[in-house]
């Protein structure tokens, strides 16, 4: 076996490896965050050539313990590397930049592992073949998260039970919606017998054939909007996001939005496109109101903020209804759509909370009001918070542009009128409130912003801006140079459309 | 028989929990949610009870054809493979779905021991536990 076939375990498993590490390396911190760097580059690495290959050679299929369908299995197909790629990379910089904002006494013990338990959870669920591996590994990324939103960076801003009260509401609606998914697959496993998302797929379009489908697949699909809806945070399940997101340190915000909120929305695609697709023509209508009314309740909630990070986490629910509003007109070009809308927004995204977080360490307050006439103090903040304020709106030269464009396109070809004007309505909104909050902070009066204070020797270092100047060429170079990602997007779309291959390829194999 | 009595049960399991859940106390939320968890595994595990003939499990001699064990799935008859024709004696339930119990009950464990750790932070920081008063952030 050539040592490239076990990319996909060693994407996850290296992370747990490297978790279990920095706990023991807790009284050598300088070692351990060198080594945390190496190794985080080098998974992005793997996960590139990981996405390469797949691109190159069809899907592959990893076998854990060699037990065929029966066991549990790693799939990496294109929309599962991509989404790797994806994660990894956000994780990189996101680690980097926590070097110098996170508080030494947390990123010593416990930041470090689990964040590596963050990673290894996201690219679990998004490699993963097998139902129940995936609600582990979305507990695996609920409680490491969890971990990881009350660590506190310094400075100080966000008040500490301010996180504790945000964190415990994002567990309690977390659990409960695991819960949910576990009836969901227990459901699942006595309906069809069977963990495996590919030979669920197989079972279930024969009971279909044969007209035996029982009815309450509906029921179960419809649970799974529940449970991915919840994670994505689409509109009746939205209110968790609001409070956790801007209490997160910043790096963590950045992975929380970036990230973690579109694992619902893969949840969406690898299951229903792939395991439900009998109940797709009952779902996709509650997939677009529901994320119509998303659009909506966030873009609304977001022009009336007055804290800076809250109004990006509003911004967050207000994108990802656009997201879902792609997945639920369902076509191949609305699926690339809203593929490219989702890489868009991960990478803006997670710029503007990096960005947020070094505004809040030059101006020592969340509160926008506070702050003003910082265009002169802070310059690089100042244009970074543009570039991703006029991403999200939509203007030309920047990724979110290329975004809204083929998602509205798609719509306007699919003849879902009504969405179209909904969805520009309040894009329109979006530029109304990012240009707001970027006026309330850089222009007008300065008014007396503290300077860092205590903090100053942790004022903007090298290891917050790089990060941000990395995330803004991305940014621009989607903007600009879009061909490839709209092709990788089609591509993954096809595939979504047709799981044949992914069927073959993950029952393909014999069984030992 | 036994399976009505088990419906019912995770049925009334699951209701205590969901009206814990509901009320003002963090730590009644949390017994709450753990009652929850159990109806949950409870389900899990009533999924690989079947009733006497049909048990999916692959024996000793599966590579052995003719043992009558059928092991393509027949679908339209509602079968799924492996199947142990009746006539032939078992003595098993599914092994799987408590492997899922297991994991889905050790999982269960972390969280609880989080959420505990969180209550009592909480009541440091709030001095109570009345959930009702955790609402500075207005979300």
């Amino acid at each position: 076996m050539n040592y490239l076939d076990h990319l996909p375990i060693l994407v996850v498993a290296i992370p747990i490896l490297m978790s279990a590490l920095m706990i023991m390396l807790r009284s050598r911190p300088t070692f351990q965050k060198i080594l945390n760097i190496i190794v985080s580059a080098s998974i992005l690495l793997m996960s590139i050539i990981l996405l390469l290959q797949v691109w190159n050679s069809g899907i592959q299929v990893y076998e854990v313990g060699e037990w065929g369908k029966y066991g549990i299995v790693l799939v990496a197909d294109l929309l599962g590397s991509g989404m790797v790629v994806l994660s990894c990379g956000i994780s990189l910089l996101a680690l980097i930049y926590s070097l110098d904002y996170i508080e030494d006494k947390s990123l010593n013990t416990t930041y470090f592992s689990l964040f590596n338990l963050l990673m290894a959870g996201l690219n679990g669920t998004f490699l993963t073949g097998d139902i129940f591996n995936m609600f582990v590994f979305f507990e695996v990324l609920l409680l490491s998260s969890c971990g990881l939103v009350v660590a506190s960076e310094y400075g100080g801003v966000t008040k500490v039970s301010d996180k504790m009260e945000a964190t415990f509401k994002y567990l309690m609606l977390n659990i409960i919606s695991s819960m949910v998914m576990l009836i969901a697959i227990a459901c699942l496993y006595a309906t069809v017998g069977t963990l495996n998302m590919a030979d669920m797929s197989v079972k279930i379009a024969a009971m279909s054939d044969a007209g035996t489908l029982p009815w309450h697949i509906y029921f179960i699909a419809l649970l799974f909007i529940i449970v991915f809806g919840n994670k994505a945070a689409i509109f009746p399940l939205h209110y968790w996001l609001p409070d956790v997101h801007p209490t997160a340190p910043s790096p963590i915000s950045a992975m929380l939005s970036g990230v973690m909120i579109k694992v619902g929305a893969y949840g969406i695609l690898r299951v229903y496109f792939l395991v439900f697709k009998d109940a797709l023509f009952l779902l996709q209508p509650i997939i677009i109101l529901l994320a119509l009314i998303t659009i909506a309740i966030g873009a609304i909630a977001a022009v009336g903020q007055k804290d800076v990070k809250r109004l990006l986490a509003y911004s967050s629910v207000s994108q990802i209804g656009y997201v879902f509003l792609g997945i639920g007109m369902g076509t191949a070009y609305a699926l690339a759509a809203s593929l490219v809308y989702l890489v868009n927004h991960a990478i803006a995204k997670s710029m503007l909370f990096l960005t947020s977080g070094g505004i809040i360490h030059h101006a020592g307050t969340r509160d926008m009001d506070k702050m003003g006439g910082m265009v002169k103090s802070a310059p690089l903040m100042s244009s970074m918070f543009l570039i991703g304020a006029m991403s999200i709106a939509g203007l030309p030269p920047l990724g979110g542009f290329i975004a809204k464009f083929v998602l509205f396109d798609a719509a306007i070809l699919g003849e879902y009128y009504l969405p179209v004007l909904i969805g520009f309505a309040f894009a329109v909104f979006t530029i109304f409130y990012m240009f707001r909050a970027w006026l309330l902070m850089f222009w007008g009066e300065a008014r007396d912003v503290e300077k860092y204070g205590p903090y100053s020797s942790h004022g903007l270092s090298p290891m917050i801006t790089v990060p941000i100047v990395v995330l803004a060429v991305a940014v621009l170079t989607l903007g600009v140079y879009s061909e490839p990602l709209i092709a990788l997007s089609s591509e993954i779309a096809n595939q979504l459309l047709d799981p044949q291959p992914y069927i073959n390829a993950v029952l393909g194999g014999e069984v030992r | 028989m036994n399976n009505t009595i088990l419906s019912i049960t995770i049925a009334l399991i699951f209701g205590i929990g969901t009206f814990l859940i509901l009320r003002r106390d963090i730590i009644k939320v949390i017994i709450g949610l753990s009652l929850i968890s159990h109806a949950v595994n409870m389900l899990i595990v009533s999924t690989g009870l079947f009733d006497g003939e049909k048990a999916p499990i692959i024996t000793n001699g599966h590579h052995d054809s003719g043992s009558g064990i059928i092991f393509t799935d027949k679908l339209p008859d509602g079968m799924l493979a492996p199947i142990v024709p009746s006539g032939m004696e078992t003595q098993f339930v599914d092994p799987l779905v408590q492997a899922l119990v297991l994991t889905a009950i050790v999982i269960s464990l972390a969280i609880t021991a989080f959420i505990l750790i969180l209550a009592y932070r909480i009541h440091e920081e709030y001095g109570t536990t009345d959930i009702r008063e955790l609402r500075r952030l207005r979300g």
